[in-house]
Formats: structure tokens, C-alpha cells, sequence
């Protein structure tokens, strides 16, 4: 049975399926055009409007620490809200580190610029001073 | 929060782990990652809200759980620091390509296709006009420009690469309910995707300045922020169009409006009544440096709108009520959108001879409390940082006692004003949308 018509039959929209990329690409290149774009008893043509977006090229991630005994972390507070909106939670994971992973060093420190801006100067001083770690926090 | 926490694991080989409400990780591990970084960072779910909170509140939720993993919170933040990375977090290389969309959808009756374009989120939830190949064709006349020329590649939020080409724009526009005449100006709106986006209930406001508001029949006259125009109406909602489909704002994938906003149906779409400003007022195109005959769209972007109620009274000047409503504003920008009676009592009974003269005026005399000032999140935000190195006068506002009156809107030029409306009252409204840099027009016709 023609697909459109058992489509028909179980009540579903053969254009629905249009959402799957690999249905819709079955679609034939150019539809038939009557100069008023119905096609067969009231079917219409239209052209579709999702643009397809590109991907990200991949990246992997930094490869993991084997344990945090004895290494440097640093809580980075990235002042969303503004005016260390952000204190009270870094403060507490410091405190949590303190008490249940008393070797753990952790150093708060704070972006500069605004949330939204990056601050690569925080990211180097990180490096050139052997932080093992980074939390960045928190943001909403 | 993903472009820094990448920065520093590529760059520097640093493992990271972010900690974010569930709108930040909910982008940051979906669409972001596959359209912008790249990476998969490993994020930690922290309530909502942190602002605010008494630290006993900040306290549980650290000692609570990671709303990602369902994991106690710090243990989580231990194993995304030092758990080996999975198969996926070790993939680089370029991607294989994502299934293209295809031009034409399959046929299909008016009423599945209108629930289908609803479906897929291409609508603002109003029937559309089908997008026929003759009407899109119609369109397309209403530019010189190929329909396979790409208006820009970097759309998507955050610039994720979105490319578009002109026909795109013109099945938006049919969409839309636009006329051909229309198209070049959705275009020049199209050319300056993508819109800011905020948890936030930000919103834009389009103005167009020129003689194409004449040419296309937009209405800068009576009724003009009323739904009482059809250029108006459907060159707005063109724009929201645009904001669905080309940059991809859905809610709750790439975009998460606590409460969004009810402007975004049209983007408060006007078109400045040039002809009725007083001697001396420019029009805002030609405040920003182009000439009277260019045709211009400005994208104004803000939060407030407040409306003056009534009309200007005998009693009390109108920049005086304008001063007081605009204390409610942050204090980083203000737009007055004015009836053109207004604009003439301030010229003729006033004395403000130039728009300039008006923002000088008000800069010099809306006042706020520090406190009231510093308790706008946005401003806390963006100013507060410039405030902690020491610019001035930001830093001496926030050493200032919280009832300290202070002049937040300390630039003048940051205080701009639009004419329109038909002179049947002389009513306003204070908003404190910020103007973009204006697209040509003329570019895309």
C-alpha cells in the first residue's frame, strides 16, 4: 500500500513525519508546480523553513585527575548576579572540602569583567600556578 | 560558562567542572555543546534561586544533590574532577554532517501543515500563510537579491553557525502574512540575528526610519503601537519568525525566559513619525549618522515599558513625570517613545530644542537611591564589575549609603527618544531599550 495512503488511513499527516530528516528527505527534489501549488485534491506544496545548522567540531575533554588528595583546586567564582552575588556557595564548597577532604587545597577566586565576558589572565595565573582542578560556579 | 570551562581544559589541559542552575546545564550540555563548543562539559546542578538566599539555604544546597546526577552535590564535583572521561567526552574531529533539510516538505493538506509548522516550533502559535513555491517566488521579487545568497552564517545564539540564505527569509516572510514590498526590510532585520536572548524578560523593539515607512505604508500616525497597521504587524512578527526558525530559540533547548515577554508577538514594530517633529529634532537615523534619505531599521533591546497613563497636564511639565517614571528604569539606557504633541510641548513650551537637549535635561535630573540602583540584577551585573575596578562614577555609587541619592543615567547620550503616534493625546512611555547599530534597508532591496 502507498505509505502517504496507510499514513492517511491510521490518521496521521504524511507531512508530520517531514520532522524525521530522514523521511523528509525522501521527498521528491521538486514537486510538480500547477501554478497554484495544489497538488491533487487539495494537497499544497510548501517550501520548508528550518534551516539545517552546523555542527561543532569536537573537542575532548582534559583528562581527569586520578584522586584530589594532595592537589590544588580552584573554586572560580564567575560574579553572575554581580557584587558576589556567588560568596556564600563557593564559601561553602570551601568549607565542605575543609571538613571531608581536609587534603584537598582549594583557592576561591574571582573573574574579573562581567558573567558574560571571559577573564583569560584568571585561566593562565590558574596554570602557571599548577591548579589541578577548577570549579566554576555558579551561574543561572 | 561552557566557552570559559572549555578555554581552560583545552587550553591549559585543566579538568573543570561547572556548577549552574538547570537552564545553564540544560544548554550547556545540549545544544550548546553540539552547536557552539563542542565539548561536553561536565556540569553540577545547583538549585534555584542562589540570589538571595540566607547561606543556611547555600548550605543545604551543597550538603543536598546534584540535580544533573541525582548524586549528593560535592561527591558529584569529585567524580567530574576525577572519574575517567567516557568515549564521548574523548571524540574530537570534525562531526559527520547533520541530515540537511530538505527545500520542499512533502505535500500535504492546509490543516496538517499548519499543525505540522506548529509542531516543529516554525510559528509564534497564530495560523501561518503556507509558504507555497508561487508565494515565496513573490516574494523573492521584493529584493534584487539571489535566493540562494547566504544573509549570514553566524545566527544561532551564542554565533552558532545557523547559515540562511535569502529564499529562507522569504518563506518567513510569506509566513508572516508579508508583502513583496515588505521583504527588504525583514531582511535587514534578518541580517542582524542573532537577538539577545535572556532568562530575563528581554524583549526588542524594531524602528524604522526613511522613506520606505511611506513607500510600504507603515503607520508612524494614529494607532501606531496597536495591532491597527498590517506593515507594522506582520514586518514584527517576521521578526519573531526569524527568532524561532533561523536562530533557533526554542524554550527550554537554547532559550530559557523565566516569563519571557509579551512584546516578543511583534517586537513593538514602529516607524518614526518624522514628518511631525518639531523644528530641530532629528529622526533617529539621521541622529546616528545616516542620511535623511537612507531607510534605516533600528534594534532597540531593553526590559521596561512604562506607560504615562493619562496626558500631559497643565500643572506639571511633561519632562518632570518623564524624570519621575524614569527613576524606575536601571539607569543604563532610556528610549522615550513620545506622541508627537508631546514632543511639541517640550520644543515649544519647554525649550528643549533638540532630543539631545531633552536626554541632558533628564540625565541631569532623574534621581534613584543607590540601593535601588545596585538592586537591579542587570546593573549589579554589567556595571557592578566596572564599579569594583574603580570606574568612576560607578565606583563612588557603590560606596555610597543605600539611600544616597544618586544620577544613574550619568551619559547623557545613553537617553534617546523616538516620535510617533497621531496627536490625539499627549501620552508617552518610558522604556529603557538600547539602540543597535541601524541596518540598511536599501542594501536589501
Amino acid at each position: 500500500m502507498d505509505r502517504r495512503k496507510m499514513l492517511a488511513l491510521l490518521g496521521a499527516s504524511p507531512a508530520l513525519l517531514a520532522g524525521s530528516p530522514s523521511y523528509a528527505r525522501t521527498a521528491p527534489a521538486s514537486a510538480p508546480d500547477t501554478g497554484a501549488s495544489v497538488v491533487m485534491d487539495r494537497m499544497i506544496t510548501a517550501l520548508n523553513p528550518a534551516i539545517t545548522p552546523q555542527l561543532a567540531t569536537r573537542i575532548p575533554l582534559a583528562p581527569r585527575l586520578d584522586r584530589l588528595d594532595g592537589k590544588t583546586i580552584y573554586l572560580v567564582d564567575t560574579d553572575w548576579g554581580g557584587m558576589g552575588q556567588n560568596d556564600g556557595i563557593l564559601d561553602e564548597m570551601q568549607a565542605w572540602f575543609a571538613e571531608h577532604m581536609p587534603a584537598v587545597k582549594t583557592i576561591i577566586k574571582v573573574k574579573k569583567g562581567n558573567f558574560v565576558t571571559d577573564d583569560p589572565a584568571l585561566w593562565k595565573e590558574i596554570a602557571e600556578a599548577k591548579g589541578d582542578g577548577v570549579v566554576l560556579g555558579v551561574a543561572g | 560558562m561552557s566557552l570559559e570551562a572549555g578555554e581552560i581544559e583545552q587550553k591549559y589541559g585543566i579538568p573543570v567542572v561547572a556548577a549552574a542552575g538547570s537552564n545553564v546545564v540544560s544548554f550547556g550540555i545540549g545544544a550548546n555543546a553540539t552547536y557552539n563548543t563542542g565539548m561536553p562539559i561536565r556540569y553540577v546542578g545547583v538549585p534555584f534561586p542562589f540570589s538571595g538566599q540566607p547561606r543556611s539555604v547555600l548550605k543545604g544546597y551543597i550538603e543536598g544533590k546534584d540535580t544533573v546526577s541525582g548524586k549528593p552535590m560535592m561527591p558529584a564535583i569529585v567524580d567530574g574532577l576525577t572519574q575517567p572521561l567516557t568515549d564521548q567526552e574523548k571524540m574530537s574531529g570534525i562531526p559527520p554532517e547533520a541530515a540537511p533539510e530538505p527545500r520542499l516538505l512533502l505535500a500535504d493538506t492546509e490543516d496538517n501543515l499548519q499543525r505540522l509548522f506548529k509542531d516543529r516550533g516554525w510559528t509564534d502559535y497564530n495560523p501561518v500563510i503556507l509558504p507555497t513555491q508561487e508565494r515565496v517566488a513573490a516574494m523573492l521579487k521584493g529584493t534584487s537579491h539571489k535566493p540562494d545568497e547566504i544573509v549570514k552564517s553566524a545566527a544561532g545564539t551564542f554565533g552558532a553557525r545557523r547559515p540562511f540564505t535569502v529564499e529562507k527569509i522569504a518563506v518567513l516572510a510569506v509566513m508572516a502574512g508579508a508583502k513583496p514590498e515588505y521583504f527588504p526590510v525583514i531582511l535587514a532585520l534578518a541580517s542582524m540575528v542573532p537577538y539577545q536572548d535572556s532568562t530575563t524578560s528581554i524583549a526588542q523593539m524594531i524602528v524604522v526610519n526613511g522613506p520606505i515607512r511611506k513607500e510600504i505604508g507603515m503607520n508612524s500616525g494614529l494607532g501606531a503601537l496597536g495591532p491597527d497597521n498590517e506593515a507594522n504587524s506582520v514586518i514584527g512578527r517576521a521578526m519573531t519568525l526569524i527568532h524561532k526558525v533561523i536562530q533557533g530559540y526554542q524554550e527550554g533547548v537554547t532559550g530559557f525566559a523565566s516569563l519571557s515577554n509579551p512584546l516578543r508577538y511583534d517586537n513593538l514594530c514602529i516607524a518614526e513619525n518624522e514628518e511631525a517633529l518639531p523644528e530641530g529634532w532629528l529622526p533617529l537615523h539621521i541622529q546616528m549618522g545616516h542620511k535623511p534619505t537612507d531607510s534605516i531599521v533600528t534594534i532597540f533591546t531593553g526590559w521596561n515599558f512604562i506607560n504615562s497613563t493619562g496626558w500631559v497636564e497643565q500643572h506639571y511639565a511633561p519632562q518632570m513625570l518623564i524624570r519621575d517614571y524614569m527613576a524606575s528604569l536601571s539607569g543604563m539606557s532610556a528610549t522615550l517613545i513620545m506622541d508627537p504633541s508631546v514632543a511639541d510641548l517640550l520644543n515649544d513650551v519647554q525649550g528643549f530644542k533638540t532630543k539631545a537637549m531633552l536626554g541632558e535635561w533628564l540625565s541631569q535630573n532623574v534621581e534613584k537611591t543607590a540601593a535601588s540602583y545596585w538592586g537591579n540584577s542587570i546593573v549589579s551585573s554589567m556595571i557592578g564589575p566596572l564599579a569594583t575596578q574603580g570606574l568612576e562614577p560607578y565606583a563612588t555609587w557603590k560606596k555610597a549609603q543605600g539611600e544616597t541619592l544618586i544620577k544613574p543615567f550619568s551619559n547623557p547620550k545613553s537617553i534617546h527618544a523616538v516620535v510617533v503616534g497621531g496627536k490625539t493625546a499627549s501620552v508617552w512611555f518610558a522604556t529603557d531599550f538600547t539602540p543597535e547599530k541601524g541596518a540598511s534597508i536599501d542594501a536589501w532591496r
